[in-house]
């Protein structure tokens, strides 16, 4: 099996290349279609249960899509169109935060969890000598009572 | 940091966690979590042209001038709608000449409005139709009923979420006739 | 008659539980084995009270007794009798009343089982739970008595809400989900106890391990068949939309996970004492936090029951159970630090490890995004949304980052690994999973998320088959057995490590089918008059006819019904309709969902013209959805297999040779420290 870890390097490297080629690759510009769709899919149905304009089943959601078609027809930009619905409902009318602030919080936790891992493991490797199992006072009790079980 | 003040530090630890948890979650007591902050405030009111329950049409610029009271409401909006509107009826009726009051339709239709302003009474203001939906996204509604207080001058003043009482109607009025003042 | 017999028993549950909450920490205190046993019986006769006031529920439901208040709100003379049965946990003070019986259950269950053993543990056991238990008789006897009557009594109820009748699951889902909630109070129960006694090494996680596995199933269960529940009904033809009451389920199974995946970590190795006791307790408090957001009205969401002034109540046990909890950790601190023996970066420990910090990480995050907006309300006023593309986005990479390490966890040696054990084990099934990623790639399939999810996946099943096939053959060859026999024999002998495998592998499937079902599904909205035909992929649906008639089982109910024939892959009629049900504003959606293993064939009717006869038909064709609920199943027989008692002659726990109480003497602890 060990000779194959070369080929196995390589395979995996000509993959994960191909696929930046192909995922990096801008897909070229994007249609109205497209980004009506994007759109869509980053607003909030008004009278719904947090779905999308996109899922949306209810009137005001397909109004909210025929504005945006009209809108992107009528040559806005995406964040006009997102500007459009702002300037109506709100931040709220946006499915996600634009502020990046929400975006990083859980990614950063992510860092400093695993260096806080990451050290704990190389540090409880370090030392050695402290690493002999303390016998916790309810264990003593526990081996003392099954002890004395085993006497009667 | 030494041992012992290690080992008084960590009873911190129990309010740390537990106070801000409870606070947050307190407050969320009260507040309707439905409810979103209008941008419209202190923003000129949309602009619209639509039919009317008898036939004829409206626009927002027949009512410049005055103040008026937007009312976006539903026959299918039950409770809500039909506890409020005998105090959008007294309030038509006492200070329909200083003020306007239009009602709109959310997504209903002509008939079943009319059937319902048949059972509950009309109190003799316009009702326009919003068909497409388009003035409720413009004011930004999100679901019956929901009402916009717009002062003389075309400025949307205040805003009420939910159904109006007499005594909400009474402050949110403040908002736009003390703009009409002499 | 019957409610007021209801209520009755509701506060002799009340008084039991108080009873044996008491009599248990005495018994705890003193070592007393007969208020021990005093107390056993409280908790069982409370469970019993819960059920009689269940009882009196479900026939006064059945009877449609409108003098109950919850009758009067939930049900109406027009209620078929199965639906009027499972409206017991339809709204706010019946589910309370319902929990209320499986918490009592369980801990009757468990109290019974341990009942000559664990001498030390179990009083705490005891009383805690009983203590849970008071709580919630107590919700039943102020803020949300479930039998408060009305007067005058209405002729006629409001009937149960809409949504909950259209649709079989209502009878599974909160039934399953409940078991999972009340029966994750046991393992806190347990490590509560533990801290107490501070007999904090091992044995209390290996006690817990079916204690938290069998809830766990049923969590695992619960949430699948929501998501499942929501994809039928719905109508928008997804499955989990991020909703604040679908996060508040998945909140404790993903501690609960991280905590089963830790506690192996312990059992093999010791220490660990701080977070494993963290975890158990995070699990519980999140459970109470998942219901206190379900009926407390903070956040909006499909599930939110009514604002109430349960909320408060629940609030105030949150808190409590929290502050009393980390009380007991904070102060048994010096027993918990250190032990165990210490792993390399790179073992089998920590990948469990790294698992933990993903499963923490992404319950912090989902925490995050369901209460940033009440954070953002309260500190600016604003309103904001957090919706699911936020969720997908930060919570994609940590799901996919999970799959990563199911694959290389079980593979990777205890202790220590050598790079040539790595290059042995990994080499293939990383060669495989670039392969099928180029191979992906190449069919054009260019979503991100969903090549990785389908090359991880590869990676783990190469990982799991390896070991599987490497495992049976050392023992067919060593025990000269037929293959076929040398793998049931060597799974059935290892059930922890391949019921383990199992549930990997059912994880893998649902993670496959929901990367595919999202990333490549396809839909139209498209009207169609009488005779035309809507298309969509292979298939092509013809509308014959719009119908609009009253239920023939509730005739109170309009239906609007589309009849159309679909030819294609499953040709055939169906209907799809909108249900008018008197006490909700908007119509029902009854969407009409054609399943076969490959993909679904989903309709919804959006609207229709009753003169024209014409329908606004919302189609969707989504692939291997049915691989979801499939994968969910598979979860839930492999945790079950794990668990399942092998048929050996080693006892677990020894039973105590006699019964009367060992007095546990205190132990002067000697002068050296081991």
């Amino acid at each position: 099996m060990t000779r194959f870890a070369p080929i196995a390097a390589v395979g995996a490297l000509l993959a994960v290349g191909v696929a930046a080629v192909l995922l990096l690759t801008p897909a070229g510009e994007p249609t109205d279609g497209e980004r009506a769709d994007v759109l869509a899919r980053e607003l909030r149905c008004p009278d719904c249960q947090g779905l999308s304009v996109a899922d949306s089943p209810t009137q005001s959601g397909a109004e909210i899509r025929r504005q945006i078609d009209r809108l992107l027809a009528s040559g806005a930009s995406p964040d006009d169109v997102r500007a459009h619905f702002v300037g109506r409902y709100g931040e709220w009318i946006l499915l996600a935060p634009s502020s990046p602030l929400p975006w990083l919080i859980p990614f950063i936790v992510l860092g400093l969890a695993t260096v806080v891992l990451v050290a704990w493991l190389v540090r409880a490797r370090a030392d050695p000598e402290e690493r002999s199992v303390p016998v916790s006072p309810g264990a003593r009790r526990s081996i003392h009572d099954e002890a004395e079980a085993l006497d009667a | 940091m030494s041992r012992v003040t290690l080992r008084r530090i960590r009873w911190l630890l129990v309010p740390l966690l537990v106070v801000p948890l409870g606070w947050l979650l307190f407050t969320g007591f009260g507040r309707d979590p439905r409810e979103v902050s209008s941008p419209l405030i202190g923003a000129p009111a949309p602009e619209w042209t639509l039919p009317t329950l008898d036939g004829g049409t409206l626009s927002s610029a027949d009512l410049a001038g005055r103040p008026y009271i937007v009312n976006f409401w539903a026959s299918w909006c039950i409770p809500a709608c039909v506890d409020e509107h005998p105090v959008l009826a007294s309030v038509h009726e006492r200070q329909g000449e200083e003020l306007q009051l239009v009602g709109v339709l959310y997504q209903d239709s002509a008939a079943d409005a009319e059937a319902f302003l048949a059972r509950y009474g009309d109190a003799g203001y316009p009702h326009v139709i919003d068909d497409a939906g388009r003035l409720a996204i413009d004011f930004g509604v999100t679901g019956p009923p929901e009402t916009f207080f717009v002062d003389a001058g075309g400025i949307v003043r205040d805003k009420q979420f939910g159904p109006l009482t007499d005594a909400l109607m009474a402050d949110r009025l403040g908002a736009i006739l003390a703009a009409a003042g002499p | 008659m019957i409610p007021t017999l209801g209520h009755v028993a509701v506060l002799v549950g009340l008084g039991l539980s108080l009873y044996a909450a008491v009599a248990y920490l005495l018994a705890g205190r003193r070592a007393d084995a007969r208020l021990a046993e005093s107390g056993r019986q409280a908790v069982i006769g409370s469970f019993l009270a819960a059920f009689a006031g269940c009882v009196a529920m479900v026939i006064s439901l059945l009877s449609h007794d409108f003098s109950v208040l919850y009758v009067a709100e939930n049900n109406a003379t027009t209620t078929p009798p199965f639906i009027s049965a499972i409206s017991l946990w339809a709204a706010l003070e019946g589910s309370i009343l319902f929990w209320t019986l499986l918490a009592t259950g369980w801990a009757t269950l468990v109290l019974y089982r341990h009942r000559d053993r664990h001498r030390a543990l179990m009083p705490w056991v005891g009383a805690t739970l009983a203590s849970i238990n008071v709580f919630f008789f107590a919700v039943m006897t102020w803020p949300g008595n479930p039998f408060t009557r009305t007067s005058p009594v209405a002729g006629e109820g409001l009937g149960p809400n809409a949504l909950l009748q259209n649709n079989p699951f209502m009878a599974l889902h909160p039934p399953l989900l409940y078991l999972g909630y009340t029966g994750l109070a046991v393992p806190f129960a347990f490590g509560i106890a533990a801290l107490v006694t501070r007999r904090l090494d091992v044995e209390w996680l290996r006690i817990v391990r079916r204690w938290t596995i069998v809830p766990w199933i049923f969590l695992t269960l619960g949430i699948v068949a929501g998501a499942w529940w929501s994809y039928e009904v719905l109508g928008w033809g997804g499955y989990w939309a991020w909703d604040p009451v679908e996060n508040a389920a998945l909140l404790p199974w993903l501690t609960a996970t991280a905590f089963v995946h830790s506690a192996m970590v312990a059992e093999r190795r010791g220490g660990l004492r701080i977070w494993t006791s963290a975890l158990v307790i995070a699990t519980f408090v999140l459970t109470l936090v998942g219901t206190f957001l379900t009926r407390s009205g903070i956040v909006a969401s499909v599930h939110s029951f009514t604002q109430s002034a349960i909320g408060p109540w629940f609030l105030a046990a949150i808190l409590i159970a929290l502050g009393g909890a980390l009380t007991l950790l904070v102060w048994r601190l010096p027993d918990l630090v250190g032990g165990g023996r210490p792993a390399a970066l790179l073992s089998r420990e920590s990948a469990f490890l790294f698992n933990n910090v993903l499963f923490l990480v992404l319950t912090f995050a989902i925490l995050f995004g369901t209460l940033l907006p009440l954070l953002v309300q309260t500190t600016s006023g604003g309103t904001i949304s957090v919706g699911a593309p936020w969720f997908n986005a930060v919570n994609a990479p940590i799901f996919l980052a999970l799959l990563f390490l199911m694959g290389i966890g079980p593979a990777l040696p205890w202790g220590a690994a050598s790079w040539s054990t790595l290059r042995d084990r990994f080499s293939m099934p990383v060669l495989i999973a670039a392969v099928v990623a180029a191979a992906v790639l190449a069919l054009g399939i260019r979503d991100a998320a969903s090549v990785a999810t389908l090359a991880l996946a590869t990676m783990v099943a190469a990982v799991m088959a390896d070991e599987f096939v490497r495992g049976t053959r050392a023992r067919s060859r060593g025990r000269s057995e037929a293959p076929p026999q040398a793998a049931w024999r060597l799974a059935s002998r290892n059930r922890r490590r391949y019921g383990g495998y199992t549930v990997h592998l059912g994880v893998l499937v649902m993670a496959v089918a929901i990367g595919i079902s999202s990333g490549l599904s396809s839909d139209v909205t498209v009207t169609v008059a009488p005779g035309e035909t809507a298309r969509i992929g292979p298939y092509e649906l013809r509308h014959e006819r719009l119908v609009v008639e009253p239920l023939r089982d509730d005739p109170r109910v309009i239906e609007t019904r589309a009849e159309l024939t679909v030819s294609g892959p499953q040709s055939g009629p169906l209907t799809t309709a909108l249900r008018d049900y008197p006490n909700s504003a908007a119509a029902i959606a009854t969407p009409s969902v054609r399943t076969s293993l490959g993909e679904d064939l989903y309709v919804t009717l959006l609207a229709s013209d009753a003169t024209t006869g014409a329908v606004t038909l919302h189609l969707f064709v989504n692939p291997l959805v049915a691989w979801i609920w499939i994968g969910g199943a598979i979860v839930g027989l492999g945790a079950a297999f794990a668990i399942w008692p092998e048929r050996r002659a080693v006892a677990v726990d020894a039973v105590e040779p006699s019964r009367r109480a060992v007095e546990p003497t205190v132990v002067a602890p000697s002068a050296e420290r081991a």
